[in-house]
């Protein structure tokens, strides 16, 4: 095992031979069975972009919901029959690259042996699941590219680069805004290569010293390069396709009425007052997003972020998910993809205390499983579980996946302890201490 | 005012004439096994204002209701539509909705009718297709019509001449025995007409016509023939106009015909368990086309009401389509919302034009095709352990043929149009009925009612007592245990990198 993953051609033809298997898989299923392997969505990609081909919006289409960009990727699913199925093959690409580029993370940014990079990086590679969801078809895929990149970029100091992959990732899906705060504030003097002691030592607490400090160049160029970027595709986009564009992009999210059963700890208290009217004044769900963005956007950047980028960049989205008024089983993907570097740090308990890690994993795949059984009855059978079934899974899922929020957010603190720092450490140091309170 | 009123027989219960007694200003005759049509046509000015001003809005209006009981059609009266009210409405060009439409439609159908606006309640229908379909479309469901009789009670009989109080009472009150009614409005005629249909049942004839002078009283005896040609019916008979005939005249004629009947019939039932993605599925007795000489597809015209509806994006795999006896969908509803929960939906609900293969069971002749159908979430309800009873009204099932004639449908005097789903078809094609046949229910309960039943879960709020605090406190206990984590964080090594800081941070704690 150990000669397998000290090869990159082997772990990465490993990993296209699972997506190409699955791949023709899926076209045999799609081909022979009343039942598709196809993903939905993905048909809503291709009408949209065959709407695009015969000169109409892709917002012809109903639930598309995406951004007009997406739609013109696929175009070449227009082309013929053979062709339709070029945007799997896309999305599976991306799962690879997205690979790759994890590996020159791990192996650049944090001085880690090849062998070392390719296993972890194989979380993401040869999973199962990551495979099967690019090649049914969904786009999640292109999107853990996109934001894989963006690190990549950063720590490679490109920073037009990267606010340009930002700007992308924000007008593609929305969610990648949380790594903005995150980003700009891990761009110090200390990460950036121009230290400028001077400015230190002065310790000034002039308000524009501070403020002149702190809008250094980097932090200056990605802003922009992102915001221009931002606006430029939504400005290119608003003014070919108007205000379904922004409708269904964007809008959809804020005003969506849908709350069809799904893994957020909201869904149930969605149900209920959409459609009573609430005794209290202030309702709780319009308040969701305080503790979601909190700690999303600000809480965890500020704390977290110098001392670990791309576990901040987890921490972040699986807070972002953990607290999201709706989660499906597609939002695993946004995090699953930071997985490898967090659990690559020497202070990662869940991998150097693998009990905790194991109870940690079976807690998580449990609660979920829980929530599917009573979806099951739910969906198929008819049986009201809306409470205390759904409800209460919800929220045990939400729970668990608070405990390993904490978990994280513990371990990448302990980096800034210095706890952990040389590989030695780690084995000798006690649970206990890490653990806060 | 023109009145035609027809009584059809079955050829064995045909009326001897001699049995007929015709005077200056009457006709009647006792114990006549007859299905009866009672056609009404009034001008504008024989209505009450408030209709005329809906009317004087309306291009076109057809308003149909058809009653959830079954019944026994006859020829020519064979098309068949979904039990429930129906309205389709074409508003005058160049003008706005009519925003008196959904009041009068309360007014005179049912007070709790769910219709705020054509714009919010109604939907599209297409236009582009054939120029012989309304534009919009509204359904509800409607077990009787209580308050149309209430209406005309009040608003036509009580305000007419006293001298036809009694005569209008009691036809405003048989309208309760109706099997379906019609009502057709459009501008280029400019009348308005009511069709009232009630199926075969012994009755005595007895009509007056109380004014000769102002009002026309036509009324025909007649029973069904056999026809030359495939596609005409034919029917015998006597016809008399009252007050002008002294005597039936004796009477044979044929036309070609729209819709035709077979001695096919079907039931629509859903599978259990139902879950939230119900399958509708149809039991046809026999699947053999009527006609052998012409092309026909069998086809099902379904009336969702909102709380359900088909995803037509499901429905267009030929493997998929044809594993569940279907074939292709010719028309449906757009847009229909995918997502939104039944109480967040404006509009009435969607219909559904499916072209049938049904797959043959193990009991031939009997045949069967499932539609896959899904629900919306309904409201959250107490004392009903987190169900909801639903239902949904039978389907239409038919064959469409392709006719030589199409052209000549409509000199038929009994012809039938505005139905929802003849629109959607050329106007060369015809109808040949299956007709629909009750299931015995789960639980018996309901009676024998052509609609097709099933339980959905809801939230149940005899549970959800703590639903809301429950949320909050989780959420905010997580949170809590998140910003604690954080707190570790800080006070261990702010919020810097901590290399450079370690220093710092032990000069502040001592």
């Amino acid at each position: 095992m150990a000669g397998f993953f000290s090869s990159p051609v082997l772990v990465f033809s490993s990993a296209i031979a699972l997506r190409i298997i699955l791949f023709f898989y899926g076209l045999w299923q799609d081909a022979n069975s009343p039942m598709k392997y196809t993903d939905i969505d993905y048909y809503v990609f291709t009408d949209a972009a065959r709407f695009i081909s015969q000169g109409g919006s892709p917002y012809d289409r109903e639930t598309y919901r995406y951004t007009p960009l997406l739609a013109w990727m696929l175009l070449p699913t227009t082309w013929s029959s053979t062709w339709f199925s070029f945007g799997k093959v896309l999305f599976a690409f991306s799962d690879i690259v997205a690979g790759w580029l994890i590996v020159l993370v791990l192996k650049n940014g944090k001085k880690m042996s090849m062998e070392r990079a390719l296993k972890f990086a194989s979380i993401w590679l040869l999973n199962p699941m990551v495979a099967t969801i690019s090649t049914r078809g969904s786009s999640e895929g292109l999107l853990g590219v996109m934001v894989v990149a963006l690190l990549w970029a950063i720590t490679q100091r490109k920073i037009a680069l990267a606010g340009v992959l930002l700007g992308l990732g924000v007008h593609f899906k929305i969610y990648p805004f949380i790594y903005a705060p995150s980003i700009v504030w891990w761009l110090d003097d200390e990460h950036i290569e121009s230290p400028k002691p001077a400015a230190k030592a002065g310790r000034s607490r002039s308000l524009i010293t501070l403020a002149k400090n702190f809008l250094n160049e980097s932090r200056m160029d990605l802003t922009v390069t992102s915001l221009l970027m931002f606006l430029l595709l939504n400005t290119l986009m608003y003014t070919k396709y108007d205000y379904p564009f922004i409708q269904h992009t964007y809008l959809h999210h804020v005003t969506r009425i849908d709350h069809r059963h799904n893994f957020s700890p909201y869904n149930t208290l969605l149900y209920l007052s959409s459609a009573t009217a609430s005794t209290h004044t202030i309702k709780l769900e319009s308040l969701a997003f305080i503790p979601q963005l909190f700690l999303s956007a600000f809480a965890l950047p500020l704390l977290l972020a110098k001392k670990d980028l791309p576990s901040t960049m987890l921490a972040q989205t699986f807070a972002f998910v953990t607290f999201n008024k709706v989660c499906t089983s597609q939002y695993f993907l946004w995090y699953t993809i930071f997985l490898p570097f967090y659990l690559s740090l020497p202070s990662c308990t869940l991998l150097s205390s693998p009990r905790k890690g194991l109870l940690a994993l079976a807690l998580w795949v449990a609660a979920q499983v829980l929530w599917l059984q009573q979806g099951f009855q739910l969906e198929f059978l008819g049986k009201s579980t809306f409470v205390p079934g759904l409800w209460g899974a919800g929220l045990a899922f939400f729970a668990v996946n608070c405990w390993i929020l904490g978990i994280v957010v513990s371990d990448i603190g302990a980096l800034g302890r210095g706890e952990g720092r040389e590989e030695g450490v780690v084995e000798k140091r006690g649970e206990g201490k890490v653990v806060v309170g | 005012m023109r009145q035609r009123i027809t009584y059809l027989q079955e050829p064995q219960d045909a009326i001897d004439p001699s049995t007929l007694k015709v005077t200056k200003n009457s006709i009647s005759t006792k114990s006549l096994i007859a299905a009866r049509e009672e056609r009404i046509t009034f001008s504008l000015e024989e209505l009450p204002l408030e209709l005329v001003k809906v009317l004087e809005d309306s291009h076109e209006l057809h308003i149909r209701w058809v009653d959830q009981e079954p019944y026994e059609a006859i020829s020519p009266l064979v098309s068949r539509m979904s039990p429930g009210l129906h309205v389709f409405y074409t508003p005058q060009r160049n003008s706005n909705t009519s925003e008196l439409l959904c009041p009068m439609l309360k007014q005179t159908f049912s007070k709790t009718l769910k219709c705020e606006s054509p714009e919010k309640s109604f939907t599209a229908l297409p236009v582009e297709r054939f120029s012989h379909s309304a534009a919009l479309q509204y359904y509800t469901p409607l077990p009787n019509l209580l308050q149309l009789v209430l209406y005309i009670l009040q608003n036509v009989c009580d305000t007419g001449p006293s001298s036809q109080t009694v005569e209008c009472e009691a036809r405003a009150l048989s309208l309760n025995s109706a099997s379906y009614i019609d009502l057709n409005y459009d501008t280029i005629s400019h009348a308005l007409t009511l069709t009232t249909f009630s199926s075969p049942q012994p009755q005595n004839i007895s009509l007056t016509n109380l004014t000769p002078g102002s009002s026309r009283l036509e009324v025909g005896i007649l029973s069904i023939e056999k026809a030359l040609e495939a596609e005409e019916l034919s029917l015998g008979g006597f016809l008399a106009v009252i007050g002008e005939d002294t005597k039936p005249s004796p009477t044979l004629f044929s036309f070609p015909s729209r819709h035709h009947p077979t001695s096919q019939t079907f039931t629509s039932s859903f599978k259990l368990p139902t879950g939230l993605h119900p399958t509708l599925q149809l039991n046809i007795s026999d699947a053999t086309p009527p006609m052998d000489d012409r092309s026909c597809s069998l086809h099902a015209h379904l009336t969702l009401p909102k709380q359900i509806f088909a995803d037509k994006y499901q429905l267009f795999d030929p493997l998929f389509m044809s594993s569940k006896g279907l074939k292709t969908v010719h028309y449906i509803t757009t847009p229909v919302d995918l997502e939104a929960p039944e109480y967040a939906v404006d509009t009435w609900g969607s219909s559904l034009l499916i072209e049938l293969a049904p797959l043959s069971t193990t009991t031939a002749p009997l045949s069967t095709a499932e539609i896959p159908l899904h629900l919306r979430y309904l409201r959250p309800n107490s004392n009903a352990t987190g169900q909801a009873k639903t239902e949904i009204p039978y389907p239409v099932l038919f064959w469409a043929c392709t006719a030589d004639e199409g052209s000549k449908f409509p000199i038929n005097p009994f012809d039938r149009v505005n139905l929802g789903y003849d629109g959607l078809f050329g106007p060369r094609t015809l109808f040949w009925h299956l007709d629909p046949e009750v299931v015995e229910s789960f639980g018996g309960e309901g009676g024998e009612r052509l609609a097709s039943k099933l339980s959905v879960p809801v939230l149940d709020l005899d549970g959800s007592r703590w639903v809301e605090s429950g949320t909050g406190w989780v959420v905010g206990l997580g949170f809590a245990w998140v910003l604690w984590c954080l707190l570790g964080v800080w006070r261990g090594s702010g919020f810097g990198s901590g290399k450079k800081k370690e220093v710092e941070l032990d000069k502040k704690t001592q």
